[in-house]
């Protein structure tokens, strides 16, 4: 008998603790969707830090114009490609929301809300067991389904006293949730019972962020912002499971409008993802990783007597969680346009973005549509 | 344009709100196990006690009647009630002056007939004043003096539904005196055996007859009725029809676990488990192992079907024949075995274990029992051995089981 709590107790120990994710873009604590409305997601993120809808800079708020409430809705059609099969995947994602307040003549405050690490997978995984005697060989199906993601609540103020300044600040609370469920299926009712296991993971965490824009002529402009991560906690029930530091972000922007009717921009940010490293219990390794990414935005045709604005960018970036100790690169081109509504108290956006991704010996390919809807009320 | 767009952007937002999050195609690569490998452990000293006990169930509750006369090894008869007869044959209140072709209508398991020849069953009048659950009372009975009437069957004449005629005399002097008509069935013959349904069943037995000789009149039909013992209602409901045993083989020995049988008894086994594996793992499959010991003395090759229940009368029950009365099953899942084969034999307790977690040991003792499907219509008895046996012939637990996965962080 003693034996027997032995092995129990030893398997209890040993048991794998990893998550099945089933994609290269949700290894870890999941996908880092960006923060990015649809506009600066159309331009590869380049316009980003000068977007007064994205999360990446809180001076960026202060050139919002009218107040402004913005949703944004972000299906992800994926194709994973192994050596042994394919996967097609539809995540469909609420990536944004934002509202945007112009306080007076130079203050705007802004509340936005966007997913900071999506985490929603469904795999199901066989294999023989031997389930009694020696020749008894059953075939157990291990079902794994995470739902839920992070996410980056911000509370932003911004000054601006010309055109040619702004500069912002950022409070965030990072909170979510993740639900896991895990099963293992075993064929005959009658012989076996089949086991289910659910776990709810609660995240809490805290961050600062300031940004500052410039604008040294009309037709430049530079930005430059950062967050500093707080600590990072994840809680099953009342229990601390595990602390991390949020990852730092630092970005630099550059914007050209030399053009008439056109802005081309670039960005380059760096993400200290590796902090995060301490929140995986089955040693997935976090990579610190560039975000580089450069677009034009341009006046298009007219439709209905409405100028269309179009967009065209790519972007390039390393996913915060690698593959098998390798990093995971994430490769992506964008197209958008956006289009007023309503004598410009609405504007409707979109953006396409084909994305491939690559680690070992498994590509990735994510295509994501994402449909912002601006209003001023 | 700007509706043809505005219609693409809705048709493309409408199809991709289904999400579809399954990655299983690619999971032999990218989904680690998460779940641990299932641990088989056989417990020898598991079985805290076994034994067998007598089920109270018996005398009445079975779904169907044996009649059977096979020389020295098994001897059964049938019982049916009827008493209350009507004294009356129409709505307008006639009088029953005159019994004419009367009969008691059977229906019977042909499947369970055994024996080729012709039988011949004897009715007998079984009224007695003694103890109504009282076998030898009534097999006393069975003498000359009480005898009624006798009819033969080929084989071929015993179908589903059996009419066996019985004296009209017996019948009106029952009606007519107001006392009870008790019939006692035998058959005779070299080797026979059929089960007849009970009244537990909608298909019981009926005592037909004609009040008068007039065809166009409406037979009298008479449903099975007890009326002793009139101070237990519930027996007397059973006591309807039921089978006597005459002679039957002798139950296994002390030693040995007996199912089945006449008088019927069942299994009661209770185990010591620990309580960490119930409440700390995922117990996937669990077996009773037993070892069958051949019982050649009837119908060897016969299937029996035997049935695991739990327990559920808690620890202030300690008799385990009392005990081993207050079970549920399950499972819908029969162990078929034939009572002249010898060998191991498993019994799936896994959902068992479904129970028990629920329920802490001190409350819900972990205890089964293993009972026959015709618990009391069968004498087929099915023999294991018991904790008395040598070491590798006792009974085992085998538990398979996974560990709880820590689910959360990656």
């Amino acid at each position: 008998m003693r034996n027997l709590f032995v092995v129990a107790t030893t398997s209890l120990v040993c048991a794998s603790v990893a998550g099945a994710q089933g994609a290269l873009s949700l290894q870890g604590l999941g996908y880092p969707s960006g923060g990015m409305s649809a506009r600066a997601e159309g331009t590869g993120g380049g316009l980003a830090d000068f977007d007064a809808l994205s999360l990446t800079s809180p001076a960026a708020i202060a050139g919002v114009g009218t107040a402004s409430l913005f949703f944004q809705y972000s299906p992800e059609f994926r194709k994973v490609t192994t050596s042994s099969g394919t996967a097609n995947t539809t995540t469909a994602r609420f990536p944004l929301i934002a509202g945007v307040l112009p306080m007076g003549q130079s203050w705007t405050l802004g509340l936005s809300s966007s997913t900071f690490l999506d985490r929603s997978t469904e795999t199901s995984l066989t294999r023989l067991e031997t389930v009694g005697g020696t020749t008894d060989t059953v075939t157990v199906t291990e079902q794994n389904r995470v739902l839920g993601a992070i996410n980056d609540v911000r509370l932003a103020l911004a000054w601006s006293n010309s055109p040619k300044f702004r500069i912002g600040v950022g409070g965030h609370v990072f909170s979510g949730s993740n639900r896991i469920t895990f099963s293992d299926l075993f064929p005959d009712s009658s012989k076996y019972i089949s086991t289910s296991q659910t776990s709810n993971l609660s995240y809490a965490g805290f961050a600062a962020s300031v940004g500052v824009e410039v604008h040294p002529s009309r037709v430049l402009g530079f930005s430059v912002a950062a967050r500093k991560g707080g600590d990072l906690r994840a809680e099953s029930g009342d229990t601390t499971v595990a602390t991390a530091r949020l990852p730092d972000h630092y970005s630099a922007s550059v914007m050209f409008e030399g053009i008439p009717g056109a802005a081309i921009s670039a960005r380059v940010a760096h993400d200290s993802w590796s902090s995060l490293s301490s929140l995986s219990t089955s040693g997935i390794q976090a990579f610190d990783g560039w975000d580089i990414g450069a677009g034009i935005e341009a006046s298009g045709p007219r439709l209905m007597q409405r100028i269309v604005t179009l967009r065209a960018g790519a972007r390039t970036r390393t996913l915060p969680f690698g593959f098998n100790g390798e990093k995971v690169k994430e490769n992506t081109f964008a197209a958008g346009l956006g289009f007023p509504l309503t004598r410009d108290r609405a504007s409707f956006e979109f953006a396409a973005q084909r994305a491939s991704r690559k680690a070992a010996d498994v590509n990735e390919r994510g295509f994501i549509l994402s449909f912002g809807l601006r209003v001023s009320p | 344009m700007p509706r043809l767009l505005a219609t693409a952007a809705l048709f493309l937002s409408m199809s991709s709100c289904s999400e579809n999050l399954d990655s299983s195609g690619v999971c032999k690569v990218l989904c680690p196990q998460v779940g641990g490998d299932v641990q088989n452990i056989t417990l020898e000293g598991a079985v805290a006690l076994d034994t067998s006990v007598l089920s109270f169930s018996g005398l009445g509750t079975e779904p169907r009647l044996l009649l059977a006369a096979r020389g020295d090894t098994l001897d059964t008869r049938a019982v049916i009630r009827f008493d209350s007869l009507p004294k009356t044959y129409n709505t307008a209140g006639d009088s029953i002056k005159s019994v004419d072709s009367a009969y008691i209508q059977l229906q019977i398991d042909t499947l369970s007939i055994k024996g080729t020849g012709p039988v011949t069953i004897e009715a007998y009048d079984v009224d007695t004043t003694a103890n109504d659950t009282s076998s030898d009372a009534i097999l006393a009975l069975f003498r000359p003096d009480r005898f009624i009437s006798s009819q033969s069957f080929t084989r071929e004449q015993l179908t589903d539904t059996l009419k066996y005629f019985i004296d009209n005399n017996a019948v009106l002097s029952r009606i007519q005196s107001g006392g009870p008509l008790r019939i006692g069935l035998r058959a005779t013959g070299p080797s026979f055996q059929m089960h007849i349904f009970s009244s537990e069943g909608p298909q019981g037995p009926i005592l037909s007859f004609r009040a008068v000789p007039d065809t166009l009149t409406p037979r009298v039909t008479v449903v099975p009725f007890s009326k002793t013992p009139t101070d237990d209602r519930i027996l007397s409901a059973v006591l309807v029809d039921y089978t006597v045993v005459a002679k039957a083989p002798p139950p296994a020995p002390a030693s040995v676990l007996g199912v089945g049988g006449f008088p019927a008894r069942r299994v009661y086994v209770r185990f010591d488990i620990p309580d960490s594996l119930i409440d700390s793992s995922n117990v996937v499959r669990a077996t009773l192992l037993l070892n069958q010991l051949a019982n050649p003395a009837l119908d060897p090759t016969d299937t029996v079907r035997l049935v695991a229940q739990v327990v559920l009368a808690g620890k202030a029950v300690t008799d385990p024949t009392k005990a081993a009365q207050i079970s549920i099953g399950v499972s819908p899942d029969t162990l078929l075995v034939k009572p002249g084969d010898a060998g191991e034999r498993s019994v799936e307790l896994a959902r068992a274990f479904t129970l028990w977690r629920l329920q802490k040991a001190d409350t819900l003792p972990r205890a089964i029992v293993i009972q026959s499907l015709t618990e009391g219509a069968s004498p087929l008895e099915i023999r294991f051995s018991s904790s008395e046996d040598v070491a590798a012939l006792r009974p085992r637990l085998r538990i398979s089981y996974t560990s709880r996965v820590p689910l959360g962080l990656p």
